[in-house]
């Protein structure tokens, strides 16, 4: 292990200045990452109630305070699929490499771990700096930190690069570096659907909210309530599912069509990617897809709770200031926001490491002829085509789910209105992942030349 | 009784086909310690896969690979990655040194992973460039290196671990010809002086001059077999 961790130091220090781009956003994920794990850690060590500046309230009292923690450790999901994604891209940038180390008598395991303690590396840096900025802060805001309070940061500066490592490992555990890898590149083809792994992660992700539902619900008053957050959340998978599902089924069905009719040439190109992996566009937008149902919901279900909220208000029927409960539900539109943001990147980042794995295709094409701007409106449709759709649909469906909790609030369908501000976020996605997929022509540009067809 | 010494690495009637196109119909080769032996033929004539199947890069689809008494088709991949540690140097025209690694760190990479610590693998990898007479510079990494120089250090790094076989294919095809020249005379002086054998693929006549023994592959078939002076 102390070869290798030397080996990946002496990779790291040698990376040019292309790779270093991969590191500072490998060390930005992990900032983030260990920033969430930080304050996590920070509020699982407050025993009993107590007073904080913050939150109007909503950090007093253990119940609440577990509430926010499962949420910031929520957010860390889509920072690890951030991280894997950036050690995606190291993954192709390294495959030469990778086939050098296998050809001096590396194991194929051995490649995978040098590549992720690479990762791990940058982790570690991220680590850093976070936890440099969060202890000094720790004791301004309280000013005894606890002995857990302290082991938790520790743990956390810690366990991050150790987890970052681990993410790679898992991200290239498909990654066959061979030795001949610079010469042949024989990779098994990407036509699956969205993947046992997938499905599996959904499989938890339901029962852990069932039990956590049910658990939190049973033996209080009004224990029949229990059966509405589970529906709302048995929606928003159904949808979230059927969004990703129809990605795949229109994209093949879309490929067949206009690869038969069409005789615009970017369309053409277009089609044939589309046919030839209906499901690459499902994958890469899946974790998107989910977003928009929950941000549409949410907008939706926001606008009803806050108009509840109001009417108790001036009724006085709540127990406390109204900033309490308002600063919850903001808490969770930034949540939204956050995990939206973090997706987009890591769609922005795929979308990137897409065009440097097929830049020799790419460049064959450029050689043979044509023209970089149908190449790129081509790469523009193969996101906005198939996208379309499972956008719509995941807009609808998330307005549904507010209208739905709407009408079946306290007041029934009394007072009510149709929030259709909530159908700003499906356009807004739809233009963030055009705009985020437009982000790499750039590199189609600089990164694709006919003269590379001259290697390998 | 042949005079002919025990072969170390045997081939026997490989057949290798890449998807629908077969590139070895029953190739068949031997190659004694501390020989040279030079494998020609046409493009597309099954050379390289010939040096991939015996150097365990690629497992034949039919037909054995024994080296020293080890059947090489057969063995898992771990102690495949064992052999080119520490029994075989493979070289290729380019792309086998890691361009991120400085020449020296390149050569001293094998050692390494074989577990030897880096400040002594550093020594012993400068010896090696010395001799192949690369050691001037060995901070400069291979993107700074001229393809000569790159091709000496990667000689240097497939003969660091003091290998019984030594693969090379095309090793000038990306020279001139005085690089070439130098390129070669340094694999075989080394090879003479460290009794490893040496498999070379190449369509050059004057590359093939250099080995002790020519096998001519045509269709993926050893043609025949001629003794060079």
């Amino acid at each position: 292990m102390r070869t290798d961790l030397r080996l990946a130091w002496l990779l790291v220090r040698g990376s040019d200045r292309q790779e270093w781009w991969r590191i500072a956003l490998t060390a930005v994920g992990a900032m983030c990452a260990t920033g969430l794990g930080l304050a996590a850690a920070a509020l699982a060590s407050v025993r009993g109630s107590r007073s904080s500046a913050f939150g109007h309230g909503l950090l007093d009292h253990p119940g609440e305070r577990s509430g926010v923690i499962v949420a910031l450790l929520l957010l860390l999901v889509p920072v690890l699929g951030f991280l894997g994604q950036c050690t995606r891209i190291g993954a192709v940038h390294r495959d030469r490499r990778a086939a050098a180390l296998r050809l001096a008598g590396a194991e194929p395991g051995r490649v995978r771990r040098i590549t992720a303690l690479e990762t791990g590396l940058a982790c570690l840096l991220g680590s850093v700096l976070a936890t440099a900025v969060a202890v000094p802060v720790l004791p301004a805001e309280w000013p005894r930190p606890s002995v857990p309070a302290w082991a938790g940061t520790v743990l956390v500066a810690a366990g991050v690069p150790v987890l970052g490592t681990a993410a790679g490992l898992l991200a290239l555990r498909r990654v066959v570096a061979s030795p001949l890898g610079w010469v042949r590149r024989n990779r098994p083809r990407s036509g699956r659907g969205v993947g046992p792994a997938f499905l599996g992660a959904l499989l938890v992700v339901v029962a852990a909210t069932v039990l956590a539902v049910a658990s939190t619900s049973t033996g209080t008053a009004g224990s029949d309530d229990a059966s509405g957050p589970l529906v709302v959340f048995a929606a928003v998978l159904a949808v979230g599912v059927g969004a990703v599902w129809l990605t795949g089924t229109f994209s093949g069905l879309t490929g067949r069509l206009l690869a038969a009719r069409t005789g615009t040439p970017a369309v053409l190109i277009a089609a044939e990617r589309l046919r030839d992996d209906p499901w690459a566009a499902a994958r890469a937008h899946a974790a998107v897809l989910l977003v928009t149902v929950v941000g549409t919901g949410f907008v939706g279900v926001r606008q009803v709770l806050l108009a509840e909220l109001e009417e108790m208000r001036r009724r006085h029927e709540l127990g406390t200031d109204i900033a309490f409960y308002t600063t919850g539900v903001n808490l969770t539109a930034v949540a939204i926001g956050l995990a939206l943001v973090i997706v987009l990147t890591a769609l922005a980042v795929g979308a990137a490491e897409s065009l440097a794995t097929r830049r020799r295709g790419l460049a064959a094409q450029v050689a043979a002829g044509v023209p970089r701007p149908v190449l790129g409106r081509a790469l523009l449709l193969e996101t906005a085509l198939p996208l379309a759709p499972a956008v719509l649909v995941a807009g609808l469906g998330g307005l549904a789910i507010g209208i739905g909790y709407a009408r079946t609030g306290p007041d029934g369908s009394a007072g009510w209105s149709v929030p259709y501000a909530a159908l700003l976020v499906p356009a807004g996605v739809y233009a963030a992942c055009l705009l985020a997929a437009a982000a790499s022509l750039p590199l189609l540009r600089r990164s694709v030349r006919p003269g590379q067809l001259r290697y390998a | 009784m042949s005079n002919r010494p025990v072969p170390l690495l045997v081939a026997r009637d490989l057949v290798k086909a890449h998807g629908s196109t077969p590139a070895l119909r029953g190739a068949r080769l031997e190659l004694a310690a501390g020989e040279i032996v030079a494998v020609t033929g046409a493009s597309g004539s099954g050379k390289s896969t010939l040096l991939h199947c015996l150097a365990g890069i690629v497992r034949p689809d039919g037909g054995a690979v024994t080296y020293a008494g080890e059947r090489v088709d057969a063995l898992p991949e771990r102690r495949l990655s064992e052999l080119r540690r520490t029994d075989f140097g493979v070289v290729f025209q380019f792309g086998q040194l890691i361009p991120e690694l400085t020449a020296l760190d390149n050569v001293a990479l094998p050692l390494m992973l074989a577990g030897t610590a880096r400040e002594a693998a550093q020594e012993r990898a400068a010896g090696w460039l010395e001799r192949f007479g690369a050691g001037e510079r060995p901070g400069l990494r291979p993107g700074e290196l001229s393809g000569g120089q790159a091709q000496r250090v990667a000689l240097a790094r497939a003969l660091v671990t003091g290998p019984r076989v030594v693969f090379a294919d095309e090793p000038t095809g990306a020279l001139d010809s005085l690089a070439s020249e130098q390129v070669m005379t340094a694999l075989v002086h080394t090879a003479r002086e460290t009794g490893a054998a040496v498999l070379v693929v190449t369509h050059d006549a004057q590359v093939a001059a250099y080995a002790d023994r020519e096998v001519r592959l045509q269709d993926g078939v050893t043609a025949g077999l001629e003794v060079c002076a």
